[in-house]
């Protein structure tokens, strides 16, 4: 009881997702900083905002639905912590783990964007309105290539298991390379999921203010950040999980290793394209999404379904 | 406890000052010096500066330009949709004092005939320089009041 508790609270619990998110947001600024020939933010920058935003005056817009605008942060923020309990860290099982995680935590992924359309439609503001519709117009179309690529690789484990997942090609050597497509996918449709540029149009600054955030204020913007990196953390660790199944039985220490290592690549694959892209319009967001990563995921599948009735002969 | 809570508070303050840039009836000249002063040759991230859209996330108000009247009532408005604690910088000449434009029938002479302002730079345009340097000390007045704010509300002297 207690162990489990400690395990959910600080260890791989919340306050590690804590300090792994604000960790992130550095390395992504620090990255983005020194691409720009800058020296960057130093290394406490995330945590001096958070505290600072926290000790802020909170004001609730007139229009607003209070209950609502309060409790939206808060919601998204502990989906997004719920969702990293179930992503193995240093050993194949997950803190908890059934049959099928992997679909539960793509499903628990998605509440933080829903809530961050919530936020901008209770906002009452033309801006958030504005930003609110453009979030769920992304959604849609990132949303259908990203469950895709990240089941791909289950089709040939026969199993969207965490934990069988990695057993299966841990016993096969270098087979994972083979989902390096749907890896492409993934990484690209995440981009959108955390709202980055390229495909940072729903919180376009020099267009709509600041998007769904605009009336945010103070701590209760503080918990829409904090979530959104432990969204960027959650994502990908779950890409971890599913596309580089490797280096999880390898004991505690070298399991964090190993782990920490896969996130900073991942994170600096998305600082890379949030430094080389500018951003692209609403159309030509969901063109994309639908004319290219869509049929790409397809193919994925195809591959590996023909791969395993191959195997099955 | 409550000290060092507060402590830490204020430290973060000075850490991440957030700006909004908003153009009270400049020249435009002021306003590109603002700017120029954000573009990575700055790199004013380096001090936790960074430039938000809204009024809402802001911290820090720059200002530019003599206050036309028909500016008068949205500055004021977005003075006060900002949460506190926050601050006015004015920069430019014509912020601080109307400049060229002082005694115009359609302007009032500087910020501070509008809002409280907590910053003045002057020039003409203020440079990137100086812009910078104002930001700071405003930044270290606001660190020396609270320092002495919180010694003088408690018996003992602030320990760390
Ligand atoms: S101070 Fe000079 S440069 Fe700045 S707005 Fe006034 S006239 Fe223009």
């Amino acid at each position: 009881m207690i162990l489990s508790l400690i395990k959910i609270l600080i260890f791989p619990g919340f306050l590690f997702v804590f300090v792994l998110a604000l960790a992130a947001e550095y390395a992504d600024r620090k990255l983005y900083a020194r691409m720009q020939t800058r020296i960057g933010p130093p290394w406490f920058q995330p945590f001096a905002d958070f505290v600072k935003l926290l000790s802020k005056e909170l004001i609730i817009p007139e229009l607003a639905d209070r209950t609502i605008f309060r409790i939206l942060p808060l919601v998204a923020c502990a989906a997004v912590a719920a969702a990293f309990l179930f992503i193995p860290v240093y050993n194949p099982e997950s803190l908890f783990s059934f049959k099928g995680n992997i679909v539960a935590v793509i499903y628990i992924l998605t509440i933080p964007t829903l809530t961050y359309f919530l936020a901008g439609w209770y906002s009452r503001s033309l801006y958030s309105l504005i930003g609110s519709m453009r979030v769920l117009t992304q959604m849609f179309s990132y949303e259908v290539p990203l469950l895709m690529a990240v089941l791909a690789p289950g089709i040939l484990a026969s199993s969207w298991t965490f934990s069988e997942v990695i057993a299966f090609y841990g016993s096969k050597g270098s087979l994972f390379c083979i989902n390096v497509i749907s890896f492409v996918v993934a990484v690209i449709a995440v981009q959108g999921k955390l709202e980055k540029v390229p495909f940072d149009i729903p919180e376009a600054e020099t267009e709509i203010v600041a998007g769904t955030f605009t009336e945010y204020t103070g701590p209760l913007y503080a918990y829409f950040k904090l979530a959104m990196n432990i969204q960027t953390v959650s994502a990908a660790a779950l890409l971890a999980a599913v596309f580089m199944p490797f280096g999880y039985n390898l004991g505690f220490i070298l399991g964090i290793i190993i782990f920490l290592l896969k996130i900073f690549l991942i994170i600096v694959i998305l600082a890379v394209v949030r430094t080389i892209f500018a951003r692209i319009r609403m159309d030509q967001m969901v063109m994309f999404c639908w004319k290219y990563l869509t049929p790409l995921a397809l193919l994925q599948i195809l591959i590996n379904i023909i791969i395993k009735a191959a195997a099955a002969q | 406890m409550i000290k060092s809570v507060q402590k830490l508070i204020n430290w973060s303050r000075l850490k991440s000052p957030w700006v909004i840039h908003f153009n009270t009836g400049a020249c435009n000249a002021c306003d590109i010096e603002i700017v120029a002063a954000l573009t990575p040759v700055y790199d004013l991230e380096r001090f936790g500066v960074q430039l938000k859209g809204t009024p809402r996330h802001a911290d820090v108000l720059l200002c530019s330009g003599p206050v036309t009247r028909l500016i008068k009532d949205r500055l004021v408005r977005i003075y006060e949709q900002m949460p506190e604690p926050k601050f006015v910088v004015a920069v430019g000449t014509c912020a601080c004092s109307g400049g060229v434009f002082d005694g115009c029938y359609n302007m009032l002479s500087g910020i501070d005939e509008a809002i409280p302002v907590n910053a003045y730079i002057p020039g003409c345009p203020a440079s990137p320089d100086a812009i910078i340097d104002g930001v700071t000390k405003l930044l270290k007045s606001f660190e020396e009041g609270e320092a002495k704010k919180l010694e003088s509300s408690g018996e003992s002297a602030v320990r760390s």
